[in-house]
């Protein structure tokens, strides 16, 4: 049975069954996923704090080219605020949602209506112009802030995930290269952190993770070690700017050596799963035009990381920046994603716009949905998790990062105080949202990037 | 063009006096018909190796002969308004537009003009000690000005060509002038550094990306399968390749992707026991102890794996490294097994690295280096036994040599079917052609609308995606002229795309060279669907994107972006009165804050809209019979794709440079500098000569100084 399409999911999920049904083809059934469905709970259940000895978690989801502003900000704000059309999906989940107004990224206010925006999203720096060579973004992704913290409790310090591979070439007309808009997470200035993009492939990395080989561990660490002395020979006839590119892969090699050494230590140290996964419930290889299962396997890969603990940060890229994709498998749009945003206050295309918001929004609340179906100790994963969700730009006609839509949905083990429509002063930092988050996280930061404080209202 | 050169250059003192320069405008040469003397005579690449007079002359020659004094006409015409970023011409082009030379030449600027443009619209900001943003534009009066801080130059060239500057709320210059003012600074700086003598970059220091891993992994063990396929996949930088040094960085997942990729390629290939013989070449016996064995198959496998031989250290290594693993279980073939898969994850095979030069002359790159670029050039994989036998005899800087090798390594064989077969260089022609073209996206970032899409599939995406690479590589095999690109009476289809295109003849699956005719429409890229697609949008055409698409990809002269705070254009779609695309945008040309680069952009799109968002002819749109007639800034009209096609045809020479351009920086692997766009020049001139010939393009750049040489540290 497809899990998808089971009567109590088909209640909760405002997908119609048919606009499922045809965007996955019939075909295709996941039996994979009913194994890893622990009894579902329901919000009132969920409710409550988690006990202490729960992992938090922080996801941040990315989507391109902003939103139908006049369909997206709810019109009341406190705890009283009714959903607005674009956010109606989310209605299962509204308690467990903060939706956060007229937050804006200084720093991406410069340069392009589109790499800045992307690339800077969770950096909240302004990138240097650059077809490749000085590529900088100038700081470092909250996420990769938070993995700093978390990173080394689990197998995998964080995830980065995607649909869309880097997109094809360098933009000539504004001067970047397209690196900057298919990526949001950067573990140094430098260096944007490569995604995974085949659901199936996410799978294995955290099956490995989960079920380590003990015997290969210790040849491995021979093997690793050859290569960590090969890199060295090199690393001392290079430059100086060269050593950097061989010190990145030094590093690369020495976490894969650290993990088989957590394996092998033994005893206190050792990671446990918090639920062991099943080999069998590796997702089928994809259809590589199968966008709308592709984004839910994605985050149902993100929905297992964190509740079998593998990892506890994780980043997720709807589209690259500038998206062209093709929507036309939602009833009623026929335009490319961009193009779409581009609306020029054409009635029709406005409306086009919003169904691509809403469909993105659903995908949100499906994520949150099966992270609050995932039952751990008292509460549920959702009760643990901070999941952000956002665009770049707020409106896709005038690219500005005034006002951006921002949700973020769980309650961070209790410290989140969600349920609410939260409007700020006009050009609030939105790295005081990400102050706040990473406060929660654990990690003791005050502030981040350009931030000013913690966000008001945020924290319970 | 990449900024690395400013960069490198600012603190480096000009050699060469520059006042000669200076003293006459570099763009009104009055003399220069008269004083034309062939460019084929004149040869600046080798400016490094001669003595610093030769330079000098060269550069005098240079400067009065083939320098870019001529003739904007070229670029101007197309990209007059919106700035061009590579307005250097050359002789030819002067042959081609002779008559427009004159009224061309008064658009240039001198140095005079430029210094007034400072003073008009840019001093009252960047002056004293207070100066905007630390730039103190007070004492500017010459060109020696500019080649003596190239790298702010080049900035402010970018951003007066942006239109970023000057800022909007103060005077604002027209956009001619604005234009005239930043090709001004370019060619300043052109002259300034290609007068220095060219200057090869560092010794390359990169991982193999994604395809050429693959292709790598492929030839070492000598079996067909994809091993990068798990592999994240790389971004682009530089020129717009996914090989440039610049942008293939390393995340913490590689390490293990690698593992992974290395253990099940080697697993798969020792499956098979004739495989598994060529791989592992011994096995113990009486006479040859395990270790023996083991140190008998590194000896070869080294060597290949990182395409240099391996010295005696790190064949002991390696086989400390099986000794540890067969102590364990005694296993051999388990033991060299995992010994190779060590190999494949050490960064001696998945980095391309150079030796640093010991000298801070530049240096010729090593026989093994120039083999392996020359295999990462034209394969995307590793070098053969016959380039790695040549590069242990020392022969791979001949001329000769290069020249057979390149001629060897182009090699594409047609069968009796008339089909091509496999060829590495399709790896190159479909790397090269793909991104150049931006038709990588077909399939990727575009897939078409299923309004306008109802017969496509996977066999015309197929016949569509190939199409342009095997013609490419057509091209490049047959040595053929390269102003096929801009028209040719012939291209590739599958059975699929020849329904599409309406070709009559017998196709199948692989596609097929087919003669053109006129009534065709078809030839040259801008009547190939994966183009005409991919400058779409998915669910109509989209003349802006398609003129940009002609601007920026064939002749290098990329607009600039939408001036910020566009006002919205109010599109009003009046059901009861259809009005057909070019109406709705006329729009554009009638805003003059829009109408500066859209009227470059627009007619070039409109004189494809006989081609549809998959680019089946056709001769109504929407209800609406189309005009594919458009007139260019320059004042020149046309009408349709063949006359559209004319038009580039006169252009060539830029065609030409940004090919060379693209090229070069694909075959570097990085960023151009403003050096580099000496080398370009040269090399474009000696394709003129050469009449176009594909395999010229190649081996000039085989034989350039950035190919063969790198910098000292």
């Amino acid at each position: 049975m497809n899990v998808y399409l089971d009567d109590e999911t088909n209640r909760q999920m405002p997908l119609s069954r048919r606009t499922l049904l045809r965007g996955a083809g019939a075909a295709l059934a996941l039996p994979w996923l009913e194994a890893m469905m622990p009894g579902k709970v329901s919000a009132a259940e969920s409710e409550g704090k988690a006990p202490e000895d729960s992992p938090l978690r922080m996801a941040a989801l990315f989507v391109p080219n902003g939103v139908r502003q006049d369909m997206w900000t709810p019109e009341k704000t406190g705890r009283d605020f009714d959903l607005s059309p674009t956010l109606e999906p989310l209605a299962d989940v509204k308690d467990q949602l903060l939706v956060l107004t007229k937050l804006w990224n200084q720093a991406s206010n410069f340069g392009d209506g589109h790499y800045v925006k992307c690339s800077g999203f969770l950096t909240c720096t302004t990138i240097n112009k650059s077809l490749g060579i000085d590529l900088n973004c100038n700081g470092r992704s909250m996420d990769q802030v938070a993995a700093d913290y978390a990173g080394k409790l689990t197998p995998l310090p964080s995830l980065e995930l995607g649909i869309d591979p880097v997109t094809t070439g360098v933009d000539t007309n504004v001067g970047y290269t397209r690196v900057y808009g298919s990526h949001i997470a950067w573990s140094g200035p430098t260096s944007p952190l490569a995604r995974e993009l085949n659901p199936h492939l996410v799978f294995d990395r955290l099956f490995r993770a989960g079920n380590p080989n003990k015997g290969a561990a210790q040849r491995d660490r021979l093997l690793l070690d050859r290569v960590l002395e090969d890199a060295d020979q090199l690393k001392h006839r290079l430059g100086a700017a060269d050593r950097q590119r061989m010190e990145e892969y030094l590093q690369s090699v020495r976490s894969v050596e650290k993990r088989l050494q957590n394996q092998d230590a033994g005893g206190a140290t050792q990671w446990q799963p918090l639920v062991k996964l099943d080999r069998q419930s590796r997702p089928p290889e994809q259809r590589p035009d199968a966008y709308v299962e592709q984004v839910r396997l994605m985050l149902d890969m993100i929905a297992l990381a964190f509740q079998t603990d593998t990892t506890r940060v994780c980043t997720f890229m709807f589209g690259n920046a500038v998206s062209g994709r093709n929507f036309s498998f939602l009833d009623g749009v026929s335009g490319g994603h961009h193009d779409t945003s581009h609306h020029q206050n054409n009635e029709d295309k406005l409306r086009q716009y919003q169904l691509i918001n809403r469909w993105h929004v659903e995908q949100y609340a499906y994520l949150l949905e099966k992270l609050r179906s995932m039952k751990e100790r008292e509460g549920t994963v959702l009760d643990n998790s901070m999941i952000l969700y956002g665009s770049g730009l707020r409106d896709g006609n005038s690219h500005n990062p005034h006002n951006l839509p921002i949700l973020l949905g769980g309650s961070g083990g209790g410290r989140i105080a969600t349920g609410q429509h939260l409007s700020f002063g006009r050009d609030t930092p939105l790295a005081n949202l990400y102050a706040a988050m990473l406060n929660a996280f654990g990690t003791g930061h005050e502030r981040f990037a350009d931030s000013t404080g913690i966000l008001p209202g945020v924290l319970s | 063009m990449g900024n690395r050169g400013g960069v490198e250059l600012t603190d480096e003192p000009i050699r060469f006096e520059y006042s000669s320069r200076a003293s006459s405008s570099i763009m009104t040469s009055p003399s220069y018909n008269e004083e034309r003397i062939p460019c084929g005579n004149f040869d600046c690449q080798p400016g490094l190796l001669l003595p610093t007079s030769t330079v000098f002359m060269a550069s005098r020659f240079a400067q009065s002969v083939c320098a870019p004094v001529v003739v904007f006409s070229l670029a101007v015409i197309f990209a007059d308004l919106c700035g061009s970023e590579r307005p250097f011409a050359s002789a030819e082009d002067a042959r081609a537009v002779d008559s427009g030379t004159d009224d061309a030449g008064s658009k240039g600027l001198t140095a005079e003009g430029a210094v007034e443009f400072v003073q008009s619209y840019c001093i009252d900001c960047h002056v004293g000690e207070d100066a905007e943003s630390g730039l103190d534009l007070e004492g500017f009066a010459s060109a020696e000005d500019v080649a003596s801080s190239i790298e702010a130059w080049n900035r402010i060239a970018t951003r007066v060509h942006e239109g970023q500057m000057p800022p909007s709320d103060s005077e604002m210059p027209s956009q001619q002038s604005r234009s005239a003012f930043v090709r001004w600074i370019r060619d300043t700086i052109y002259q300034a550094v290609c007068d220095d003598g060219v200057q090869p970059g560092g010794p390359m220091l990169r991982r193999l990306n994604r395809t050429e891993y693959a292709n790598t992994v492929r030839d070492l063990l000598g079996i067909p399968i994809n091993a990068g396929h798990a592999l994240p996949d790389d971004g682009a930088g530089g020129e717009g390749f996914d090989n440039a040094a610049e942008t293939l960085f390393i995340s913490p997942i590689y390490a293990e992707k690698y593992l992974d990729a290395a253990r099940s390629a080697i697993g798969h290939a020792l499956k098979d026991p004739d495989d598994r013989e060529r791989i592992i070449t011994a096995t113990p016996n009486d006479k040859r102890s395990p270790e023996q064995a083991a140190r008998e198959v590194l000896a070869g496998f080294l060597p290949r794996a990182f395409r240099r031989p391996a010295s005696t250290e790190e064949i002991d290594e390696y086989t400390q490294l099986f000794n540890q693993v067969y102590e364990e279980d005694q296993s051999y073939i388990s033991a060299i097994e995992f010994t190779l898969v060590a190999a494949m994850v050490s960064p001696k095979f998945l980095f391309l690295f150079e030796q640093a030069a010991e000298t801070d002359e530049p240096t010729l790159v090593s026989q093994y280096e120039i083999a392996s670029r020359l295999s990462y050039f034209l394969w995307a994989s590793m070098p053969d036994d016959e380039l790695m036998r040549l590069a242990a005899q020392g022969k791979l800087h001949d001329d000769d040599v290069l020249e057979q090798q390149v001629a060897r390594m182009l090699r594409s064989d047609v069968d009796r079917r008339g089909l091509r077969r496999g060829a590495k260089v399709r790896e190159f022609a479909t790397s090269f052609v793909e991104q150049w073209l931006g038709t990588r996206a077909l399939g990727r970032e575009f897939k078409p609308d299923k309004s306008v899409a109802l017969k496509y599939d996977s066999e015309l995406e197929g016949g569509m995606k190939y199409e342009p690479i095997f013609f490419f590589e057509d091209l490049l095999a047959d040595n053929r002229s390269l102003l096929n690109l801009i028209d040719s009476d012939f291209t590739y289809v599958n059975r699929t795309l020849a329904r599409h295109y309406m070709v009559k003849g017998e196709f199948r699956e692989q596609p097929k060279k087919v003669e053109l005719s006129e009534k065709d429409h078809r030839g040259g890229l801008l009547g190939m669907s994966a183009v005409l697609a991919v400058s779409s949008f998915p669910h109509r055409t989209s003349p802006v994107l398609r003129g940009k698409w002609v601007l920026e990809t064939l002749l290098g002269t990329p607009p600039p972006p939408a001036p910020p705070n566009v006002p919205a254009l109010e599109e009003t779609v009046d059901a009861a009165q259809p009005s057909s695309l070019r109406e709705r945008l006329e729009k554009h040309r009638s805003d003059p804050v829009c109408a500066s680069c859209h009227q470059a952009m627009d007619p070039l799109g409109f004189g494809l809209e006989n081609y549809d968002v998959l680019g089946r002819w056709r001769t109504v749109a929407d209800g609406v019979a189309i005009d594919a007639s458009g007139q260019l800034p320059s004042g020149e009209t046309f009408n349709g794709p063949d006359e559209l096609k004319g038009l580039l045809m006169d252009r060539k020479e830029q065609f030409m440079r940004n090919l060379t351009s693209k090229m070069l920086g694909y075959a570097l692997a990085r960023g151009l500098t403003n050096e580099d766009a000496c080398v370009v020049e040269s090399i474009t001139r000696k394709l003129a000569e050469d009449d176009y010939k594909a395999q010229t393009l190649i081996l000039e750049i085989v034989k350039s100084v950035p190919f063969r040489y790198k910098q000292g540290s």
